[in-house]
């Protein structure tokens, strides 16, 4: 077909180099590309950390009165579980891809600003440290560590020196605090790099989806984040500097810690998702050869999603006796989101109708994506509804309920943007078996946990608790639940041997081994260290689509 | 079409670089960031861990200012042309061009405009109540009894009304269930409205048959929770009865209004009512279209 090309790079280093000066180029990079591939890595090995967290608080759960940890390890388990997966397993892959892929999509040498892209990197993996440095890093309370167990709310007045003395509230803030100054550099950057980098041709309505959502999920980073430093900054002055923001005994407020985590907390949400509608906006059209249907829309709807994120915050705290005009408020504006959230769902089975699909990895973790997004979004709605909050709240339902978010949805997403631009970072294909593999035990083992999850939670199965009385109608739901989780571990072992076999023995990918339509698509895989050679002039969505339809090019419509 | 530079085209372009500049590998981001992040470790373990990492941050500062003051350091890397294709892999298609007597749809060139509906719907409410306080009368001797029952959405459960208060006027109840009645024959006017161009050939059909079975099937499964009282009372033979006389009375009145040209088929400069000419053939012979 069509023979237009662009002229790429080999990367030009020698292969002979030491393993300490492969390490040197890595430590002292600033090409987004590498920043981008250290953030993934670094989220791949906390993935594992916290999986095994996981793994030990089903032990604990799986069957009554069960002593498989002690209940103060369970506490750290479980702060540290939901600490490490949002703040440094999701956020580090969504920056990650986001620094690999959006310089190369909008056809930019690099981000912005590529030595504060290094920066950002490095307080962010430094925050994950620290947080575990808390576990050798002082003898503790119990003689074995210092790491917090506050949970990852870390609600006021627990983190107070009454209740938490010591120094394990205090790593749990300080890490969090450092890795969210990293995530606000790397925000400022991704605006800027979107905002003013892009290449001739490439207006707003041009752009990628993925480069929208990504500015979008910036933006809201921006917004977010800044709260939770602040109210962290805050709980050190009290901690150290004798402070009473959340000292209810002179003054202060429990309530205001609420406020301001859960104004973080609930964007923090869509921080996580909007990356992942990213990804399945990319995919999803790609492997149904179809444009995304409706793109102007799903624009819109993003953004609308964006700004109705930060005026949902409260609907985590109905339970603590707001006023009716709160609680109304609250869940007119939580309802109000469903609305943006299930045009995006309509436009990505609008693009899967009538589309020639193709069931390959990246696609088949995408449709299982759609599907358990909706039910997350469903059962959202309905804790949303603040009388049956009331009953739920703080049960094992609100539980299954964000798990169905941030693994049904957003790591099912995870997965299928890794299977799907691993050729591109790698230069070669991962293994589609092992893929396909990795995905049905994956369903089955996430169904499994948390499809039942939901029961226990309606039997009034509180969150958090270390055990429980037998007979209560939860043994077999929680033996289930674990039974399910192991599967869910098996595969990720089976995702983990497939990336490090692919990269050795996979096959070549080629510079485009989907058929592509972004411009990534257009360089050698793995791409040079400068992307392009020439900066690339496009003139519609999909500029690979026009090289290689020229009989039928997009911008004949656009 | 896409100007992705072709491997010819950059050959021949004089501006096609031989090299290019990236920025240069620094440790100084890494310095100021370990700096930083010791500088606060220091409150959980010692004031010589964040006296270093004070330090740290200090030369990290110093370090990474002097890498792009006075000028950026940049590293120069050689550019290896390499001809990368850019073709699909898929089986292309030949593509028919559509006989011009096949259409993928009709789409009308006229149908009414949303305010038929709104008219429509205001006079439906005025057969509405006709209808309803005429089985008022014939129920039970009192015009205010459908009236009430329609107001009754402020009664708590707990507080139902007797049957006597049901039967005589109260102005505040008339009040709610005069708001209620316009506000919501208006709405479903409205989307009646709305719903004309999908059945632009028969509006009774639509506004006295399909809506007033749809509209009645909703409020039968959600009436208790819309408003206990009414729930509790009403006459589903009559409700459905006054839903058709709104229907059709709706579509009569629609049925009398002028119609206006659809503009799906108008280019988007036009529908936004931007000047553009040259878009649009002037009319022919006093030719109809959108």
């Amino acid at each position: 077909m069509s023979s237009d090309a662009i002229a790429v790079q080999t990367a030009g280093v020698s292969a002979d180099r030491t393993w300490l000066q492969t390490l040197h180029e890595w430590v002292t990079t600033v090409d987004h590309k590498r920043l981008g591939v250290l953030y993934v890595f670094y989220a791949l090995i906390f993935l594992v950390i916290g999986g095994i967290e996981a793994t030990i608080i089903r032990i604990q759960l799986m069957r009554a009165h069960n002593d498989f940890v002690s209940p103060q390890v369970f506490n750290r388990m479980f702060t540290l579980h939901g600490t490490t997966m949002i703040f440094f397993v999701i956020m580090p892959f969504m920056f990650g891809f986001a620094n690999y892929l959006v310089p190369l999509m909008i056809g930019a040498r690099d981000m912005a600003f590529p030595r504060l892209n290094a920066f950002s990197f490095w307080l962010t993996a430094l925050g994950g440290t620290l947080l575990y440095f808390s576990i050798v890093g002082g003898s503790g309370l119990y003689g074995a560590g210092s790491a917090p167990d506050v949970g990852w709310w870390a609600y006021a007045p627990l983190t107070s020196r009454a209740f938490s003395p010591g120094h394990s509230a205090d790593y749990w803030t300080i890490a969090v605090l450092v890795s969210g100054f990293g995530s606000i550099g790397t925000a400022v950057n991704l605006v800027a790099t979107v905002l003013s980098m892009r290449c001739p041709g490439m207006k707003l309505s041009r752009m990628p989806l993925f480069a929208w959502l990504t500015l979008v999920m910036s933006g809201l980073v921006l917004i977010s984040i800044s709260p939770l430093s602040a109210a962290q900054i805050m709980l050190l002055v009290d901690r150290y500097l004798g402070g009473h923001f959340f000292d209810t005994q002179a003054g202060g407020s429990a309530t205001l810690w609420m406020h301001f985590f859960w104004i973080f907390g609930h964007p923090e949400v869509y921080i996580l998702v909007i990356p992942a509608f990213a990804f399945a906006s990319e995919i999803i059209p790609v492997f149904s050869r179809k444009p995304i249907f409706g793109y102007p829309v799903m624009v819109g709807a993003t953004v609308s999603i964006g700004f109705v994120s930060i005026s949902v915050w409260a609907h985590h705290m109905f339970t603590i006796g707001m006023t009716s005009y709160s609680n109304s408020f609250f869940v007119l504006t939580t309802m109000i989101i469903a609305v943006p959230t299930g045009i995006k769902i309509f436009n990505w089975l609008g693009t899967m109708w009538g589309g020639k699909l193709q069931f390959k990895t990246p696609m088949l973790f995408c449709i299982g994506f759609l599907f358990q997004f909706l039910i997350a979004g469903l059962t959202g709605i309905m804790l949303g509804a603040a009388p049956f909050n009331w009953q739920l709240s703080g049960s094992y339902f609100v539980v299954a309920h964000f798990h169905y978010m941030i693994v049904g949805a957003i790591l099912f997403c995870i997965f299928g943007a890794i299977y799907y631009w691993y050729p591109k970072i790698t230069g070669r294909m991962l293994n589609e078996s092992l893929g396909k593999l990795h995905f049905w035990l994956f369903v089955i083992g996430f169904h499994l946990t948390f499809d039942v999850m939901h029961v226990p939670g309606i039997l009034g199965m509180p969150r958090r608790i270390y055990t429980y009385e037998p007979g209560r109608g939860w043994d077999t739901l929680n033996m289930i639940i674990t039974i399910g989780a192991f599967i869910q571990g098996i595969a990720i072992l089976l995702f983990l041997a497939n990336l490090v076999f692919s990269y050795f023995g996979g096959s070549k990918a080629g510079n485009d081994p989907w058929d592509g339509w972004t411009l990534e698509w257009s360089v050698s895989s793995p791409p040079p260290v400068y992307n392009f050679a020439s900066i690339p002039a496009v003139a519609s969505r999909r500029p690979l689509w026009d090289l290689k339809h020229p009989e039928d090019p997009d911008t004949h419509y656009d | 079409m896409a100007t992705l530079l072709s491997a010819e085209q950059m050959k021949q372009n004089s501006r096609a670089p031989g090299e290019v500049e990236v920025s240069a590998p620094t440790a100084w981001p890494l310095v100021l960031a370990f700096g930083f992040t010791l500088v606060f470790a220091g409150l959980l373990t010692s004031a010589s861990v964040s006296v270093l990492g004070a330090v740290l941050a200090l030369a990290g500062c110093v370090g990474w200012f002097r890498e792009v003051f006075p000028h950026e350091h940049e590293e120069v890397v050689p550019v290896v042309l390499r001809e990368v294709s850019i073709a699909t892999k898929r089986r292309v298609v030949e593509r028919l061009p559509v006989a011009t007597e096949q259409v993928r749809a009709w789409l009308p060139l006229e149908t009414y405009p949303i305010s038929a509906g709104v008219k429509g719907g205001l006079a439906g409410s005025v057969a509405m109540a006709v209808l309803a306080c005429a089985y008022g009368l014939l129920r039970t001797g009192s015009i205010w009894y459908p009236i009430n029952l329609l107001g009754a959405v402020v009664y708590a459960p707990s507080e139902v009304p007797s049957a006597a208060q049901f039967n005589s006027f109260h102005p505040i109840i008339f009040f709610i269930a005069l708001i209620l009645h316009i506000v919501t024959s208006i709405l479903v006017g409205l989307l009646y409205g709305a719903m004309l161009p999908m059945f632009a050939r028969h509006p009774i059909v639509l506004g006295g048959l399909i809506a007033p079975v749809l509209w009645s099937g909703l409020l039968y499964s959600i009436m208790n929770i819309l408003n206990p009282v009414l729930g509790s009372h009403i006459d589903w033979v009559w409700f459905m009865a006054s839903q058709f006389a709104f229907g059709i009375v709706a579509g009569l009145v629609v049925m009398r209004q002028s119609r206006v040209p659809t503009r799906e088929n108008l280019p988007f400069v036009l529908r936004v009512g931007i000047e553009a000419p040259g878009l649009m053939p002037p009319r022919e012979n006093g030719e109809k279209r959108p």
